[in-house]
């Protein structure tokens, strides 16, 4: 191999053997395939309050042993998947159905609109996600619902941000230029023209926001303010493990496991994306 | 590949610190607790370590039990108080006659009692206080005095209350707050200053984390054998365990998370000590709205439950199971805990009676961790009875109280009810969240009042067996008092069943 080819061959493994990408896939299509079984069959009831058989070590019988309620902690495991995912999706389609149109709007709109939008956007950004989803969950109780439209609506700013700087980048271009010269109508120009080209960065920050989704799940079901009981809940089985770290401490490892690899699924596939769609870093490659 | 190691950095520190966020609750607490400087030291110090934190230290304006937790009894003495055992007992008052009609209280009292301001506590002392709680007291449990027609000294050690009506709760009231013994020229700073003839007085209060406590050398009665205690104030239940384990304080005033006691009562430098409190955990019905008007959905849902089952998954088996809204250490105590046998075929039969055989009703739960934990048996327990209970979480106190307290709007809840002798404040009021409407009931609460002790007894007795057997509500347990202190430690109260903490009988053996 003579060092002309070296950077050409490096390139091409990166291009094929992307781990990043691999790892998250992988990781991801766990987690789906755990809640896309969950909906058909688990080992135990999850939410079926046995007391005889509260508190059992990992065994036959129960794999990941059960909780203080006699739950079985692999069927809880599987139906939190299920509620994580849920969040995951609503929350993020919340904030790409709100945050897409806002950044395009920002990028083709006369400046000071654009300007406009992206500073009540900041003040959007400015204040914690969690903080907002606390203070839904007071005003209007806690559930699932109320969780995934804070953590969606405290995820707009970025959608947004993402997509209008793809806009301007595209509104740049000779070929939009063009179009509009032609007289298309701005709606049609974001639509055929920008919606296109910023797609790929949208899947990314969709993958990354997602992971950020999760957590911020977890977290809000630990404080009381995600999904109520009986509901099985990855953040709620944390919480409720609480007072029996020193007892059982594995009961609060393998919901602390199951973030732990649902969150670095959807980073690491965020990332492999990014590696494989983002046109700054083609020359990188 | 760097990106690959921080994101995989970034994910393992956060949940990282998800999964150990008790830990680190723990030790933050600990070391705050500590912020009053008076840690642990030497043998006549003492550290209890309490969940509640007052506000304030003038129960007379401010609600809260925490004030009269650290405060009643230690700080300020009452005329009488109550003992160990839900029994009267005499305080500043040595002994007292009741008239004939039972409308004249007259006190025999101590006399050498004096206020930590140094002014010497007086007859006119007690006709001021009890004059003060009608005059200038602010919070809703100052109604109980309302019953007093006059108070006068009769002399400087006799003093002489008469009532508009015979009232047997009034000199068990008179045990709480409302009867504390305050000093004429000691209210200007109640709040900071409090002024009051007990065996303690107040060293240094540090707001939202701690109470230090002085022993009152001028004490009147047996002096206490500690010099000096501090009452550490944790919001955090694992907190609290975890100050007890490092030794940052000696005792748990009351454990909040009972699965967590496995961990203390395997420690044999501790002792566990279990008691009653008077916090009846009620599952409650909305007693006035279809289908709980029905007497047999009420049966049905009492019926389901497995009480035993229940407490031993939701509150780690500690706890009293009750039948009805009386803690065993009221006179009129009686075990109901037989009236409906847990019967999940029974519960259905009642219900397909009813016309209801599968009803959907709404379990509003407030967000404390008792009704939390066993909302989710009850679920679980009614379900097998053909009852589907939707649960929702209502942040507690606020949203509670306004949607289930104040509005009504709900099926059935859970919470404790901790107020002592609160059984005809729950069940006798119509209007009362929980709007039971009976004539019958509520006779038999006007009669206690005014009858003889024999006669308040005997209806009280009546009117819990009526809420029992029509299944006014259900009633899962009595909370546990739970107290866990480092061994050597004497005269723990058992049961918490009267306002105040009592160090006064604390010791080091």
């Amino acid at each position: 191999m003579t060092a002309a080819l070296a950077p050409a061959v490096a390139r091409g493994w990166r291009r094929r053997r992307n781990p990043s990408l691999v790892v998250g896939a992988v990781l991801v299509a766990l987690v789906v395939l755990t809640a896309l079984v969950s909906f058909v069959w688990t080992p135990h009831d999850p939410t079926f309050v046995e007391a005889s058989v509260r508190l059992r070590g990992p065994g036959s019988g129960y794999w990941l042993g059960t909780d203080k309620f006699g739950h079985d902690v692999v069927s809880q495991l599987m139906v939190g998947a299920r509620t994580t995912l849920f969040v995951g999706v609503v929350a993020v389609s919340v904030a790409a159905v709100l945050g897409v149109p806002l950044g395009l709007l920002a990028g083709m709109a006369p400046r000071w609109t654009g300007e406009l939008v992206m500073r009540l956007l900041d003040l959007l950004l400015a204040f914690p996600a969690l903080l907002l989803a606390i203070m839904l969950g007071a005003a209007f109780g806690a559930s699932t619902l109320t969780a995934m439209v804070a953590i969606g609506i405290a995820t707009v700013p970025s959608f947004a941000r993402i997509t209008r700087s793809g806009t301007l980048q595209v509104m740049s271009t000779d070929y939009a230029l063009a179009a509009r010269a032609a007289g298309r109508r701005p709606s049609a120009v974001a639509v055929r023209h920008a919606l296109p080209n910023v797609a790929s960065l949208v899947i990314v920050q969709a993958s990354v926001s997602f992971a950020i989704a999760i957590l911020s799940e977890a977290a809000l079901s630990f404080l009381g303010f995600g999904t109520p009981p009986p509901t099985p809940s990855w953040g709620r089985m944390l919480q409720e493990s609480q007072e029996l770290l020193f007892v059982a401490p594995r009961l609060a490892l393998f919901p602390g496991i199951a973030i732990a690899l649902a969150v670095l699924g959807f980073n690491l596939l965020g990332d492999g994306l990014r590696d494989r769609f983002d046109p700054r870093l083609e020359d990188q490659r | 590949m760097t990106r690959l190691r921080r994101t995989l950095g970034v994910v393992a520190g956060t949940v990282l610190a998800l999964t150990v966020v008790a830990c680190d609750a723990g030790s933050k607490a600990g070391s705050d607790g500590s912020g009053g400087g008076a840690s642990k030291s030497g043998e006549d110090a003492l550290s209890v370590g309490l969940v509640a934190v007052p506000a304030s230290l003038d129960f007379t304006t401010v609600d809260g039990a925490a004030i009269p937790q650290a405060l009643l009894n230690n700080v300020y003495d009452g005329l009488v108080k109550l003992d160990q055992n839900g029994e009267i007992q005499p305080d500043l008052a040595k002994s007292w006659q009741v008239s004939d009609d039972r409308k004249t209280y007259t006190f025999d009292l101590v006399d050498n009692a004096t206020f930590s301001n140094g002014e010497k506590f007086t007859a006119d002392d007690a006709v001021f206080s009890i004059n003060r709680v009608m005059s200038d007291w602010t919070i809703s449990l100052k109604a109980a005095m309302d019953v007093v027609q006059e108070a006068k000294a009769l002399s400087p050690s006799q003093l002489q209350v008469t009532l508009k009506e015979p009232s047997n709760d009034w000199l068990y009231r008179m045990t709480t707050r409302i009867g504390a013994m305050f000093s004429k020229t000691g209210v200007d700073n109640l709040a900071t200053k409090p002024v009051g003839t007990g065996a303690y007085t107040l060293a240094k209060f540090n707001r939202g984390d701690s109470i230090a406590l002085a022993r009152n050398d001028d004490y009147w009665g047996k002096k206490p054998f500690f010099a000096s205690v501090t009452l550490k104030y944790f919001k955090d239940a694992t907190a609290l365990n975890n100050a007890l384990i490092t030794g940052t304080i000696d005792v748990i005033g009351t454990v909040q998370a009972p699965e967590s006691l496995a961990q203390l009562t395997k420690d044999d430098r501790f002792q566990v000590i279990e008691g009653v409190t008077n916090g009846e955990v009620v599952l409650s019905f909305n007693d006035s709205k279809a289908p709980f008007t029905d007497k047999r959905v009420r049966q049905a849902v009492r019926y389901a439950i497995d009480h035993k089952a229940l407490v031993d998954t939701c509150w780690a088996g500690r706890g009293t199971l009750i039948g009805s809204m009386v803690p065993p250490t009221d006179p009129w105590y009686e075990d109901l805990t037989g009236v409906y046998p847990h019967d999940p075929e029974k519960a259905k039969a009642l219900l397909a009676q009813a016309g209801q055989s599968s009803p959907t009703l709404r379990l509003r739960l407030p967000s404390l961790p008792y009704a939390q934990s066993c909302g989710q048996v009850v679920k679980s327990q009614l379900a097998q009875a053909g009852i589907n209970a939707k649960i929702d979480t209502l942040e507690f106190p606020a949203q509670w109280l306004q949607t289930v307290f104040t509005n009504h709007d709900y099926d059935m809840s859970i919470v404790a009810h901790v107020e002592p002798h609160d059984m005809a404040a729950v069940f006798g009021n119509p209007k009362y969240y929980t709007q039971y409407d009976n004539p019958r009931v509520q006779k038999l609460f006007a009669a206690a009042d005014t009858g003889t002790e024999q006669e308040q007894a005997d209806d009280l007795k009546q009117a819990a067996r009526t809420l029992s057997e029509d299944a006014a509500a259900d009633w899962l347990f009595l909370l546990p008092n739970l107290v866990v202190a480092e061994k050597g430690i004497t005269g723990l109260p058992k049961n918490a069943i009267a306002e105040s903490f009592d160090l006064t009988r604390l010791a080091r053996s």
